[in-house]
């Protein structure tokens, strides 16, 4: 239990880490695109993937290296895809927007919004008719919980008993606008009734509590329970995309750095629980640095594709 | 206390937790909340209540009351809106201080026994009425909110003495090196490590329990000791029982330990527990649980121990409201046109 606990640590560090650099990197005008952040949302994509193992599937929102990170997306490969190199995941043409990586089940980061939940549904459908014992999850925002393919993927999965997970992350604001707003029941959660799945809410700073509703969740959906709704509430810790204002929301993400924080939080519980010591999580910490120092530089000095690459990834032959 | 005030507490958060997947326990939307306050306060205008407080939340609960007041106004209901909201427990301390300190006769609680449970650490002498809104629901009562709402509006309004229609109910408070909790039903030491997901749905995890009361016909942790030596709400004892393994302990009890989960509970044995007396837990690197939820974490060595005692919330008896209203006609009124009686021929 330890060391997946340690792993677990390592993952929402490297994602921290991974973030935090790209927000620095970005300001230089050095990455291409857009990028938009996952910090602050740690606890949800560690507490989730690590339930899952190769016959799993996952997709993911525009906001998805946390998700890329959880799957076991190599980190070098995405940094230097967010850079646009050639040794980036989808060899520098996807940009942050569009890392995949279908070996390891992560079916893509997504610019559309509620893009992923039918994709799901897909590779859900498959798992259960080959008899792999996979399960698919799509991560989702609050945004996405209002669109049509959201909801139909829904119904969908409740309809064909699909060992599926939708895990709504709540981070407050669909860009500017906010959830307390545009989300007519308020609990995403809520919906679940409507298409007789079970709805649950958790704290999204909180790895144990997330990691606990998830494990069962798809515990359930592996063994035929089908699909299961979970909310996942907290804040992100930058703005909707890098270079944002953020003018519509108050200073609430200083107050959940300092109180809430999921990443102070694991260290402070498990230190005082005894399972893990303050030095083998700084351990990690040092070596997470290393690594995402390693992946900006071997990004920036990889090569960018070509104009004979313009054809190549194209299309796809089956 | 000022003649006239009451309070409606609702939470926002009640009813969603992991039980909805562990078990079948049930939904409760927030329009349905937001229904009921509703109804409680339509009944407490008609009883003659000037001043109603109601709590606010982000979950929507407190925004469709408002919407519902657009279009169909009620004279004197106020929104307790000067805390600022944090999404936690807190929201609902923060509202029942606002009532008592507003001079509340009586405080209306929507949600589950963790609600009712946060309301009464907050709400002093003014009486409780629980309304189950909540996963597991051993402390409030499943009532319609327009009847408890009338009850809770004759003792706001003071046309019935709250001393005949309410009772003082024992409770246990936890005390750590960093915290003093309370709970109304029980108290649970357990093997977890963490919080986690707060509820409790593994036997196998339960070392010790406490309950305040233990009624045969219970719902939750309760209901272990109810169908093994129960103990009435009257009674000024509580239980406590030592937990075991299945297939370890002399005694195996089946008990609905949450709504959806009647599981096999190992028990090596139980016993009165008196008021006042202090039990040390064994808890040092676990968790106890207060009416059924996870809540406070211990470092290993860490001592806890519970008490129960006698000063609990004074909660409304419904239905002694209710027939003492009867008896002093406040729900009738003598029609002008009182049928004559008839001439025999």
């Amino acid at each position: 239990m330890t060391e997946t606990l340690l792993e677990a640590y390592r993952t929402m560090r490297t994602i921290r880490a991974f973030e935090e650099r790209v927000h620095e990197e970005f300001a230089t005008g050095d990455i291409p695109g857009f990028v938009h952040l996952y910090a602050g949302e740690e606890a949800s994509a560690a507490g989730v993937c690590r339930h899952l193992d190769r016959r799993d599937t996952i997709a993911s929102t525009h906001r998805g290296h946390g998700h890329c990170i959880a799957k076991g997306v190599d980190v070098k490969a995405m940094m230097a895809e967010i850079y646009g190199r050639t040794t980036g995941s989808c060899h520098g043409k996807g940009g942050s927007m569009h890392i995949a990586d279908l070996s390891k089940g992560m079916l893509g980061a997504n610019g559309i919004v509620g893009g992923g939940p039918p994709l799901i549904c897909g590779t859900a459908l498959a798992a259960k008719q080959q008899g792999t014992g996979g399960v698919g999850v799509a991560f989702f925002g609050d945004g996405a919980s209002n669109q049509g393919t959201t909801l139909e993927a829904l119904n969908l999965a409740s309809v064909w008993n699909l060992p599926a997970l939708f895990v709504a992350e709540n981070n407050g604001y669909a860009e500017a606008t906010s959830s307390t707003w545009s989300v007519a029941s308020d609990n995403i959660a809520d919906r679940a009734a409507g298409f007789g799945m079970p709805g649950v809410i958790v704290d999204g700073y909180d790895f144990f509590a997330v990691t606990e509703a998830a494990g069962e969740a798809i515990d359930r959906a592996r063994n035929g329970g089908g699909p299961t709704l979970l909310e996942v509430k907290f804040t992100r810790y930058f703005g909707h995309f890098e270079g944002d204002q953020q003018s519509y929301r108050a200073d609430e993400v200083a107050h959940a750095r300092e109180n809430l924080d999921c990443l102070k939080r694991f260290r402070t519980r498990v230190v005082e629980s005894g399972e893990l010591s303050a030095e083998s999580l700084d351990e990690v910490d040092t070596e997470v640095a290393k690594l995402v120092e390693e992946a900006v530089a071997e990004a920036k000095a990889a090569p960018k594709p070509t104009r004979a690459d313009l054809e190549t990834d194209v299309y796809v032959s089956y | 206390m000022g003649p006239g005030v009451a309070g409606i507490v609702a939470n926002p958060a009640s009813g969603r937790d992991i039980r909805r997947l562990v078990a079948q326990a049930s939904v409760f939307p927030t329009a349905e909340k937001a229904n009921m306050v509703q109804r409680v306060l339509a009944s407490l205008a008609i009883t003659g209540v000037r001043r109603t407080l109601v709590s606010t939340d982000l979950g929507g609960i407190s925004a469709a009351v408002l919407r519902q007041l657009g279009r169909h106004p009620l004279p004197g209901v106020e929104f307790c809106d000067k805390d600022p909201l944090t999404g936690s427990a807190q929201d609902t301390i923060n509202a029942v201080r606002r009532m008592v300190d507003a001079g509340a006769g009586v405080i209306v609680c929507l949600g589950g026994d963790g609600t009712a449970r946060v309301a009464a650490k907050a709400c002093g002498e003014v009486p409780l009425l629980a309304l189950s809104t909540g996963t597991n629901n051993a402390f409030p009562q499943m009532r319609e909110a327009t009847v408890a709402g009338l009850a809770a509006g004759f003792i706001a309004s003071g046309q019935i003495d709250p001393d005949l229609v309410t009772h003082r109910v024992s409770k246990l408070e936890v005390v750590t090196k960093a915290r003093r909790e309370i709970a109304l039903v029980d108290v649970a030491v357990t093997l977890s490590k963490h919080v986690g997901a707060k509820a409790l749905w593994d036997p196998a995890s339960l070392t010790e329990l406490y309950c305040t009361f233990a009624e045969p016909d219970g719902i939750g942790l309760s209901s272990i000791a109810g169908q093994l030596c129960p103990s009435p709400r009257s009674s000024a004892d509580g239980v406590a029982l030592k937990l075991g393994p299945v297939g370890v302990t002399p005694h195996v009890v089946h008990a609905p330990i949450a709504p959806g989960l009647v599981k096999a509970v190992g028990v090596r044995g139980w016993g009165v527990l008196q008021q006042g007396m202090r039990v040390d837990l064994a808890a040092g690197g676990g968790v106890i649980a207060v009416d059924g939820e996870r809540e406070l974490e211990l470092k290993p060595g860490e001592s806890a121990y519970v008490e129960l005692r006698s000063d609990g919330p004074w909660c409304v008896d419904v239905r002694e409201v209710m027939a003492e209203a009867a008896r002093r006609g406040l729900l009738r009124t003598t029609s002008a046109n009182e049928p004559k009686k008839e001439r025999r021929r």
